[in-house]
């Protein structure tokens, strides 16, 4: 008896999967439509996806307060002896300089985020030597020079294949050699992907910055309650000085991320068009052919509930299909092509980073809601509307 | 008695603006082996009759006994299931689909009970012999002869093997050759043990030797001369 059932069903599933291959042209346009819907929808969750993983490892290594001297509304170098005018302040745990900057390779066409700093003055937390795969972070001192650690993606595009040593131009276009002392670890990617970690002297002499001078000069705090009492005496102490908090910075991200929100509206765009593709299937559904084939059906000793199946399987199919497709599509449009679609939407998070690597990830989570969005509402609302051409009479097959 | 109406009426939308009486009080007998010819002009009630054989839907009121079950007293689905286990139909027109292979139509019947694909190959293609057709198995069926059409649409109501064959109007559409050759194969399943009503006003069908009673319907009724 089960195994009539199942193979009932499978005669239904191949009955179904003819009349998509007889009907192949609306079909196709069908999944087409549907497909690109889910790739619209997968491709955002991905990029806000992998964005906010990235934000959410930066901020833990950003130090609750960074200074940054600013002229002109631009950003340029901190002297170091900023630290001293600071050294009054109640409350400041240590002050680390730090050089961040992003480096445009010319020759490989990439971009890196390059960080000199002292190791051994970071804090605990904010080393980066716990990302590490092989290797050792930089040390201070003259012997380091060329000692440099890079992330998997710097690692491809300089195409090292056993080698350790690279060059790269300075701004006056002289070579400066490099000697990889050490690998983050893949599992940080996120974070890493693109970073080159070298020690102060190192990265000043990359970006010719004048000697004792830094990109910022981190704070770390003793009690992180203190943090804006400290932040409001700083930038009394230092008028030129920029003074970002964590708490800020956090801040700037969460606006970004503020269309995170423009996601749920997308969403429900995505419904609506789910609907209105499925509006036009099915207004179109009812030719006097398909209730001829229903009546035909149904006097052959096909039940009601059969002829819903195989409406059920036909949905299910392109439904399916039309989500392995946009989502495989959208994988591979923000991994390989960076979701280069999108590039206009995310200009604003390059205020905050001017390149984009992106490590996605698509959650089960993730799945599961788009499939509420797209998937759902369409088998609904497919079977719906088959109920009614289900309950064509058979006897309207008869001879009047 | 494999069919068995007595007092059978049907009226079409019962207490609506539309309502129609079909038909009144018919009480027909058709015997196992038997052919049974209906006659009567467009609209006199004989496709409605060969639904309610047909177990499509249970008269409205009258006892109708189908092969041994009393339908008014089966719910829908009961009816589909008796139907298919019992009625082969042959429509006006055939009703095949004509983008459907011959195969795939005549196998249709055989889907729901979960046949299994090589199954119903096999069943038809034994069809598809006696018939004289199976050249024409993967041929879709718009794209084929009306005499193989034809066979074509008798091979599907015989392909469950049910005893009972109802032909609504079958040679409506055909020339006198085709008439012909349609109501010998008739014969053929007659003589094979085949129980078969036909509804006609041809003179080719109800005055056909194998025909065994001819019941002329008028008005929804059967008419005794
Ligand atoms: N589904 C239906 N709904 C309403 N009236 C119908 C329906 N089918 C048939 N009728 C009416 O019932 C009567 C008998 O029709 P029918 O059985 O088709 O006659 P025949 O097959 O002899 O031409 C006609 O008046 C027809 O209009
Ligand atoms: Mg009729």
């Amino acid at each position: 008896m089960a195994q009539k059932k199942l193979e009932k069903q499978l005669n239904i599933l191949d009955y179904a999967l003819s009349s998509l291959w007889r009907r192949r042209m609306k079909s196709l346009s069908l999944l087409l439509v549907f497909a690109a819907v889910i790739f619209l929808l997968a491709s955002f969750q991905l990029v806000t996806q992998a964005l906010s993983d990235k934000a959410k490892q930066v901020l833990a290594y950003t130090p609750e307060i960074t200074l940054q001297k600013m002229s002109v509304g631009r950003q340029e170098a901190i002297p170091l002896a900023y630290r001293e005018r600071l050294g009054g302040i109640f409350g400041i745990r240590r002050v680390v300089p730090r050089i961040w900057g992003y480096y445009f390779d010319e020759v490989r066409l990439a971009n890196y985020t390059v960080m000199g700093m002292e190791v051994g003055e970071m804090p605990e937390g904010a080393r980066l030597d716990t990302a590490l795969a092989s290797g050792a972070m930089p040390g201070p001192g003259p012997e380091e020079q060329g000692k440099v650690v890079i992330g998997q993606s710097i690692k491809k595009a300089l195409a090292l294949e056993g080698r350790t040593t690279f060059s790269l131009f300075r701004p006056d276009l002289s070579l400066k050699a490099f000697e990889v002392s050490g690998e983050f670890s893949r599992d940080t990617d996120i974070l890493t992907n693109d970073l080159m970690v070298m020690n102060l002297a190192e990265a000043r002499d990359l970006f010719a910055l004048p000697a004792g001078m830094v990109t910022d000069l981190c704070v770390y705090v003793a009690n992180p309650k203190e943090i804006d009492t400290i932040a409001r005496k700083i930038s009394e102490a230092l008028p030129a000085v920029r003074v970002l908090t964590r708490p800020q910075i956090q801040k700037t991200y969460q606006v970004v991320f503020g269309w995170r929100s423009g996601f749920g509206s997308i969403c429900l765009l995505a419904a609506l068009a789910a609907f209105v593709i499925l509006a036009w299937d099915k207004a179109s559904g009812l030719s006097p052919e398909e209730r001829r084939e229903i009546a035909i059906l149904k006097v052959l000793g096909w039940e009601t509930s059969d002829i819903l199946a195989v409406r059920f399987w036909e949905s299910v199919l392109v439904s399916g299909l039309a989500c392995i497709l946009g989502m495989t599509a959208a994988y591979i449009h923000v991994v390989y092509f960076a979701a280069s679609l999108f590039r206009p939407v995310l200009m604003g998070w390059s205020v905050l980073r001017p390149e984009l690597y992106l490590v996605p990830r698509l959650e089960a989570g993730d799945i599961l809601l788009i499939l509420a969005f797209t998937v759902i509402p369409y088998l609904a609302a497919t079977v719906i509307p088959a109920w009614r051409s289900a309950t064509v009479p058979a006897d309207s097959a008869l001879g009047g | 008695m494999l069919i068995e109406l007595s007092g059978v009426s049907k009226i079409y939308n019962q207490g609506k603006a539309n309502e129609v009486r079909a038909l009144s009080d018919i009480d027909l007998e058709v015997e196992q082996g038997s052919m049974v010819c209906l006659k009567g002009p467009s609209g006199s009630g004989k496709s409605t009759l060969l639904a309610i054989i047909g177990c499509i839907f249970p008269p409205t009121s009258g006892r109708a006994a189908i092969a041994g079950r009393q339908l008014a007293r089966l719910p829908d689905r009961f009816l589909t299931l008796h139907r298919r286990e019992t009625i082969g139909f042959i429509f006006q027109r055939f009703n095949i689909l004509p983008e459907l292979t011959v195969l795939d139509n005549i196998t249709l019947p055989l889907l729901p009970l979960g046949v299994p694909p090589r199954e119903r190959r096999q069943r038809a293609q034994q069809l598809l012999e006696r018939f004289a057709i199976s050249h024409r198995a993967r041929f879709p069926a718009g794209q084929i002869s009306g005499g193989e059409l034809q066979r074509v649409a008798i091979a599907r109501a015989l392909i469950n093997n049910q005893p009972i064959i109802l032909a609504d109007e079958p040679t409506a559409h055909l020339d006198t050759a085709l008439s012909r050759e349609f109501m010998e194969i008739m014969q053929q399943l007659k003589a094979a043990g085949k129980t078969i009503v036909i509804a006609s006003h041809d003179p080719l069908v109800f005055e056909h030797s194998a025909i065994d009673r001819t019941v002329t319907i008028k008005d929804g009724r059967i008419h005794v001369p």
